[in-house]
């Protein structure tokens, strides 16, 4: 029973991890509508921020991870303000592919760095002992992420429902036009839902980077990875995020510990979150959470 | 008039031998400054893998530097020009496509995949070349491709023997863990052939990892299966990861072959001192192969090696990688066969550099300082080194373990 059990932890831990770095995703499409292909180079940006702050500057690791959070946040907002502002009112697709080109130029800036071809790891800040229990274990990594986790999805999911600049949010995500006439400023808006998805892609780098140990091509396939994530809870969702990570950590995880090896299947834990995700996408088009805009012509 | 158009003519005269001498005199200079001698190499500088193209491609940008600051040709020089292809194939054709224009004699490649693709114009241009991917599959129908060292596969089927024994007897189980391409894929059915001829192994399962954050499910698949071994084919990174895993969830061995453990092992591309920086403490007992010597080992060919890395103001984690020594070694090998050529009277050009290459063995195989055997080619052996080092680490380390190996089986499947 613990191998099942282990498997239902480990698949949530991933899956929570999973939505922490959709979560930029979603932020930047609730306000916008625009999916940003620089995502993953900026949860990379995140992680060795937090890495050259701990190592280079000698800052406990819990500080630089905050301050990394900052950093990425104040560089978040300067992306927006300096590339994307100036596109407010043109096509969509012409946003989208000026991050496609935001993430050459990350790409490239990041190869300039040793981060581009070097590999690191975090100083060993946590015990290295699991927790377990009943044959069950955690590693104090997994916890303090999911612990992260839930405090910032928590925190933003708050910051929606009840303060005002997250309500204002979500009136320019709804009508851009009328939340100008009540007096909101669009742009603000934008750059924050910016700088909101650099702070939390640089929470979620700074995890997945001490997981997986520090290489470039590593984390900024995460910008990639957790696309179905976002599509499958619909792209403009939080709760969505949270809820599709989970389910897809969890596929995942049950398919490579009950399908793989068996019956001549292996990488059925890469495959079968994609099956699943057309199989939804099918009955619920918009995504779990996402929501179906009925236009009135 | 005609005393005029005379001064004029003896004027021209004058011109015309003076332009003569000036290019009799530049020839001659040109001679006595030596010849250069065109090489290329196309690789990921930035891009995938390039924690690996990275170093190498400093391993053999300083080498060919050292050869011509040290005249090891005299007065001529190899030129190599180095591009980055991001680990793009399409890039890397048009990179060799561009050497070619510019008149190389000998071509370095890098990945597999590239590799592969262009094996055909490498034979159609009869173009030697010495990549930076071991995959046994490069020369399979390739008579211009030669591997540097023992291919992925005997690298695999040696860590396999050294398995059974040790094993004491009993038919260990093992897993394999690849990379999802043809660098991964290609050691599998080798290994399978080799059980097949009698090596004493069950392949319990081939793993095909993703970008895997916790490897949980299939590390416990595969000690609920009795899985003992797993072998490695793939870069570092995944490789890490599973390690950090393993160790959190009590599986690792903490000696080779440890009963209800799994003993974690793994080929060239697997190990080196970015597996310790990225795993940590879980990189512990890890055994890895390969055919290089690694500066936590030091010798004579790590000193040189260091030298070289110092001369040319190469940081530390460059200069202690076994991908700059893997550089350092192909540029060897390239300017030996250069040298022999030249040694010889005979031009230097892709015939006879290709010549030369078939011709290093017996007392003229190859010894490079950087490696653990000596390079033999001929037109029925084409892999370089076949001797391979079994390293583990230990309290940080790549640490020998015993001597350098040949596989048994190798030879029996091919």
């Amino acid at each position: 029973m613990s191998y099942f059990f282990q498997i239902v932890i480990s698949g949530m831990v991933v899956g929570s991890i999973y939505a922490l770095a959709a979560l930029g995703l979603v932020l930047i499409y609730k306000s916008s509508r625009v999916a940003n292909f620089a995502h993953g180079q900026i949860i990379a940006s995140g992680a060795f921020i937090t890495y050259a702050l701990t190592v280079w500057a000698a800052i406990p690791i819990y500080i630089s991870f905050v301050m990394s959070m900052v950093i990425t946040f104040l560089l978040a907002w300067s992306v927006e303000r300096i590339f994307l502002r100036r596109l407010i009112g043109e096509p969509i697709i012409s946003v989208i592919m000026v991050t496609i080109g935001l993430a050459s130029i990350i790409d490239g800036l990041i190869y300039l760095t040793p981060f581009g071809t070097k590999n690191f790891s975090f100083p060993t800040f946590l015990p290295p002992e699991p927790i377990a229990f009943s044959g069950v274990s955690i590693s104090w990594t997994q916890l303090v992420g999911v612990i992260i986790t839930i405090f910032l999805i928590g925190g933003f999911s708050w910051f929606f429902k009840k303060s005002t600049i997250g309500i204002s949010m979500r009136a320019v995500s709804d009508d851009q036009f009328a939340s100008m006439s009540v007096g909101i400023s669009v742009p603000g808006v934008f750059g924050l839902a910016w700088a909101m998805a650099g702070l939390s892609a640089a929470a979620a780098g700074g995890i997945i980077g001490n997981i997986t140990g520090l290489n470039f091509d590593t984390l900024h396939a995460f910008g990639i990875v957790v696309f179905p994530v976002v599509i499958l809870g619909g792209l403009d969702s939080i709760l969505g995020a949270v809820v599709a990570g989970i389910i897809m950590g969890l596929i995942q995880q049950f398919a490579s510990g009950y399908i793989d090896g068996n019956w001549g299947l292996s990488g059925t834990g890469e495959v079968l979150p994609y099956i699943i995700l057309l199989i939804i996408l099918l009955i619920k088009p918009h995504g779990l959470f996402g929501i179906h805009e009925i236009e009135r012509v | 008039m005609a005393a005029k158009q005379k001064s004029v003519k003896t004027t021209r005269l004058i011109h015309l031998m003076l332009t003569i001498a000036l290019v009799i005199g530049l020839t001659s200079y040109a001679d006595a400054a030596g010849k250069v001698y065109k090489l290329g190499l196309s690789l990921a500088i930035t891009g995938p893998t390039s924690d690996a193209g990275n170093p190498y491609a400093k391993g053999v940008e300083d080498y060919f530097r050292f050869v011509n600051d040290t005249k090891l040709l005299g007065e001529d020089k190899i030129e190599c020009t180095i591009r980055d292809d991001q680990y793009q194939t399409d890039v890397t054709k048009r990179n060799f496509e561009d050497f070619l224009d510019q008149g190389i004699v000998f071509y370095l490649n890098y990945s597999t995949g590239s590799t592969l693709a262009l094996k055909k114009d490498f034979d159609e241009v009869e173009m030697p070349v010495l990549p930076a991917s071991f995959h046994a599959g490069n020369i399979e129908g390739s008579k211009y491709i030669f591997l540097p060292i023992a291919s992925y596969s005997e690298q695999t089927i040696l860590l396999a023997e050294y398995i059974v024994k040790n094993s004491n007897g009993a038919k260990p189980k093992v897993a394999m863990f690849i990379h999802p391409s043809a660098f991964g894929r290609g050691p599998v059915s080798d290994l399978e052939k080799a059980v097949a001829a009698g090596l004493n192994i069950e392949i319990v399962e081939v793993v095909e990892h993703g970008n895997d954050l916790d490897n949980t499910a299939m590390l416990q698949r595969l000690t609920s299966k009795g899985v003992q071994y797993v072998l490695c084919q793939t870069i570092q990174s995944p490789v890490a990861t599973m390690l950090k895993d393993a160790a959190r969830l009590g599986m690792t061995a903490k000696s080779f072959g440890e009963a209800g453990k799994i003993t974690f092992l793994g080929a060239h591309y697997t190990g080196g001192n970015d597996l310790i920086d990225l795993a940590g403490n879980a990189a512990e007992n890890f055994f890895w192969t390969t055919s290089y010597t690694v500066t936590s080992e030091p010798g004579p060919g790590t000193d040189a090696q260091l030298e070289l890395a110092k001369r040319y103001g190469r940081d530390n984690k460059a200069a202690n990688s076994h991908n700059y020594a893997n550089g350092i070694m192909v540029a060897q090998v390239a300017t030996e066969v250069i040298r022999r050529a030249k040694e010889k009277g005979l031009e230097i050009n892709n015939k006879t550099l290709y010549d030369e290459l078939n011709a290093m063995n017996g007392d003229k195989a190859y010894q490079p300082p950087t490696t653990v055997g000596a390079v033999t080619y001929s037109p029925t052996d084409r892999a370089g080194v076949d001797s391979l080092q079994i390293y583990s680490v230990q309290k940080g380390q790549f640490k020998k373990v015993g001597e350098p190996l040949t596989s048994e089986y190798m030879k029996k499947i091919k």
